[in-house]
């Protein structure tokens, strides 16, 4: 981030259920960003206030009592007095979809309703913040940090596997089954990476899907990276279509996401990511 | 005494006591006929007669009565309330109208948190989560036509709990119910306020007085009456994992018990009146577990611990709530399944009542259908799955057994830790309690956005698109309706009655004398419940956070 982003996450009202409240103040100070809780049971002349002297870039407006529609728009209207309509307010809470037009005709700029991720939240208030500031250079993209692994579809491992082995010379470091592609697969490493041979356990599986239509074959390319689900927004964000939204086990352990090659001029990409868990358990 | 000899003493002594309490068929069995006995266990020496003992017994892990649900089902108890005194009171004439066995009164925010509704800090709250109650008269129209002396009633209700217990009291009493007739609980736990909920007024010391003259008070004149509910519900809403709800809320129960003998109580003059809370989530056999071993904790502690002789006082009697949280507002017809499983949990785990949540509340307040299929399930359990035609069913399975000695352990290891800083009180102010849910909150949330926790319909197997279903809306006007009708009253009482009553409140509240008797004349009077909050806020400060 090229800025810090100040933001006050607010209660308004008297509802005291700040489950989300807290956890959303630590996701945004995890990534990046300063947070300042006001804590249960904010008029809105409070936290108008507060933000003003805070002097912060967002607000957070969380309510779970049903009081959003009287409070939030007294919160802008308050703000809109004090001269700080440029602050960036997004709403949160159990809040029904019918509300949100309204909520937003009043100068909400989103309402994130139940089951959003963190991230979405974090990444809407750091795009509106740097809009309104006129910051044009976006965050340095994440860069892959390593080809991870390279996939190659088989019909067979038992008929495969003598040729990297006892031909090249390769070590077979490890056979295991991922339910969720219906492959058995097998890593070979090489230096630093490894190859994964690919063979499909049922017809249905995206892998005999591959070799009927292409044959047998160098099938994707794994980049390795960290914070799977934020290179997963990041790709989205650039207008990626993503086969994967959410990370899926794969083998090793690993958390994966495809890439869909039509965004990817024809490769079929994975993002891999090895969890922490797993190297300590190792 | 010998085991076999035990077992057989238990049998004939559960013959007995069925004069009273009859099952409520003659034969118990299985669709291919198979007879099912009231209560299966090996006979064989493992059976561990002291960690299980039988239904009924101490330390109660297998019920907290002999034949359970062969004589009555659970309550079913849904919680209900929104808008007016007058339309809450149509639905819960809806819902007893429908088979419902008890009724549960939300209120809202305002008089949760002891304010009239034409208070600034009411603005937007009037109605909203609950019934506005500012006065009797709101009361009287919530109980219209309601036999108090057949109907049990529990009221959601904390910091503000003598009040509205006073105008339950006062409104049987214009029924002419006695307030000996009367049954029902009120929530009345203000440590899990400050913990996880949010709604307390007063700092801990002066709350803890309320609550044990609320103990008192019932002792001597609503002997039927549950004079709280210690809550785990709401301590896992917040986000705390299974074994941290059954260790605070233990350690709350403890507190309570701590404060009333300090008071001056017998404990087994007041024990035998508390009532617990837990929350059904989504693990089901550790939720079984952990029904089982609340049972066996707290009878040991109040038994070998605090003394307690009346075996009444070692009993958990416990309600128990789907988990709210749980719910998704994504394909929120699938919220119908995991109520489900975990309104099963409660059963096997043997709970007194159960609220089964509606499949729209994390979209809104439930509509009339939702709030019907909500209830349905319930039945469906009771009537149809034969769950509960046999005691403690999941007993001697060595898995939720484990689980139940595991959460038993864990959970001792916390409320040693509380005990170590001074209790739960000191706990609860130093933020101790606050903090470790949060963190589990914290981890879970991470857990699910990178998908090592599938919530089904919400980061798996989503749909795009997805329709949006009817909800319910509160009259927008109501908060303006509540407040004309509160200019109306104080424009028809007896003022001087109203300022005398509040002075009398006033000087009783510097003093040690129990402060029930008094808020039972001060509604009686028609003072409202901003009016009497607002004489105790200012004598006994008003708590603002750890």
């Amino acid at each position: 981030m090229t800025k810090t982003i100040r933001v006050l996450i607010a209660k308004p009202g008297l509802d005291g259920h700040d489950r989300g409240a807290l956890v959303i103040s630590q996701a945004l100070r995890d990534y990046g960003m300063e947070v300042i809780y006001t804590g249960l049971r904010q008029t809105p002349e409070q936290i108008a206030a507060a933000a003003v002297q805070e002097d912060v870039d967002a607000i957070g407006l969380s309510c779970l009592s049903g009081a959003h529609n009287e409070l939030f728009p007294e919160v802008m209207r308050l703000l809109h007095e004090k001269g700080a309509d440029d602050i960036i307010v997004v709403g949160g809470g159990v809040i029904p979809w019918e509300d949100i037009p309204f909520l937003e005709s009043k100068g909400i700029q989103k309402v994130f309703t139940p089951g959003t991720p963190t991230i979405e939240t974090a990444k809407f208030i750091e795009q509106a913040v740097f809009e309104r500031d006129g910051i044009t250079e976006k965050a340095a993209a994440v860069a892959p940090e390593r080809i991870d692994h390279i996939g190659i579809a088989v019909q067979s491992l038992d008929e495969t596997l003598p040729f990297y082995v006892n031909v090249l010379g390769l070590t077979l470091e490890a056979v295991e089954e991922v339910p969720s592609q219906k492959v058995k697969v097998a890593f070979i490493k090489i230096g630093e990476t490894r190859l994964e041979l690919l063979e499909p356990l049922s017809p249905d599986s995206p892998v005999a899907q591959f070799i009927e239509k292409r044959g047998q074959g160098v099938h994707h390319v794994a980049l390795g990276v960290t914070n799977i689900q934020e290179r997963i927004h990041d790709m989205k964000a650039n207008g990626l279509k993503m086969i994967h939204d959410t990370a899926v086990p794969g083998a090793g352990g690993a958390s994966v996401a495809f890439i869909h090659p039509s965004s990817t001029h024809k490769v079929l990409f994975e993002l891999c990511e090895k969890t922490k868990n797993k190297e300590e358990a190792q | 005494m010998d085991k076999q000899q035990r077992i057989k003493d238990w049998q004939e002594k559960t013959e007995q006591s069925m004069n009273r309490f009859p099952e409520r068929k003659e034969r118990f069995h299985t669709s291919s006929d198979i007879e099912i006995e009231r209560l299966y266990g090996p006979e064989e020496e493992r059976y561990q007669m002291d960690t299980l003992g039988l239904p009924g017994e101490y330390p109660f892990t297998r019920g907290s009565q002999s034949t359970m649900y062969r004589s009555k089902f659970w309550t079913m108890r849904q919680y209900a309330g929104f808008g007016s005194a007058e339309e809450t009171n149509k639905r819960f004439r809806y819902l007893l109208d429908q088979g419902q066995t008890g009724l549960s009164v939300a209120f809202d925010l305002p008089t949760q948190i002891g304010y009239d509704s034409d208070h600034l800090m009411a603005r937007g709250e009037v109605g909203k989560v609950g019934v506005a109650i500012d006065s009797i008269e709101d009361m009287e129209a919530l109980l219209k036509d309601i036999p108090l002396d057949k109907v049990s009633t529990s009221m959601t209700i904390n910091a503000p709990a003598s009040v509205l217990l006073a105008m339950y009291i006062a409104v049987a009493e214009k029924q002419g119910v006695s307030s000996d007739k009367l049954s029902g609980t009120i929530q009345n736990d203000i440590l899990k306020e400050y913990i996880a909920r949010g709604t307390y007024i007063f700092p801990p010391k002066p709350s803890m007085r309320l609550i044990t003259d609320i103990f008192g008070y019932c002792q001597e004149n609503v002997p039927k009456w549950n004079t709280i509910s210690i809550s785990g519900y709401h301590i896992r809403e917040a986000g705390s994992n299974a074994a941290q709800e059954l260790a605070f809320t233990i350690a709350n129960g403890l507190a309570y018990v701590d404060a009333a003998i300090d008071a001056g109580l017998n404990i087994d003059d007041f024990a035998p009146r508390l009532a617990f809370f837990f929350n059904a989530h989504n693990q089901f056999f550790e939720e079984v577990a952990k029904f089982r071993a609340a049972r066996r904790m707290w009878a040991k502690l109040m038994k070998e611990q605090y003394g307690a002789k009346n075996p009444k006082s070692w009993q958990l009697r416990f309600h128990t709530q789907t988990g709210g949280s749980t719910l998704t507002a994504q394909q929120p017809d699938n919220n119908i399944v995991r109520v489900t499983t975990q309104a099963l949990s409660a059963v096997l785990g043997g709970t007194q009542s159960l609220h089964t949540n509606s499949r729209d509340e994390a979209l809104a307040l439930p509509t009339e259908d939702s709030a019907r299929i909500a209830l349905r399930t319930q039945q469906i359990l009771a009537h149809e799955t034969g769950v509960a035609d046999t005691v403690d069913p999941l007993a001697g399975s060595y898995y939720v057994e484990h689980l139940t000695d595991e959460l038993e352990r864990k959970a001792n290891e916390y409320i040693d830790k509380i005990k170590q800083m001074g209790g739960a009180v000191s706990a609860v102010e130093q933020g101790y309690m606050q903090r470790e849910i949060h963190h589990t909150s914290y981890e879970t949330q991470k857990k699910i956005e990178n998908g090592q926790e599938i919530i089904v319909g919400m980061n798996k197997f989503t749909i795009e698109n997805e329709p949006q279903p009817e909800l319910l809306r509160v009259d927008p006007a109501l908060g303006e309706k509540q407040k004309e009708k509160l200019q109306k009253l104080k424009a028809k009482r007896d003022q001087n009655r109203v300022s005398a009553q509040l002075e009398m409140l006033r000087s009783a509240a510097k003093g040690k004398d129990n402060l029930m008797p008094i808020i039972v004349e001060c509604v009686k009077s028609y003072c409202t419940i901003g009016e009497i909050c607002g004489v105790l806020r200012e004598e006994f400060g008003e708590y603002t956070g750890a």
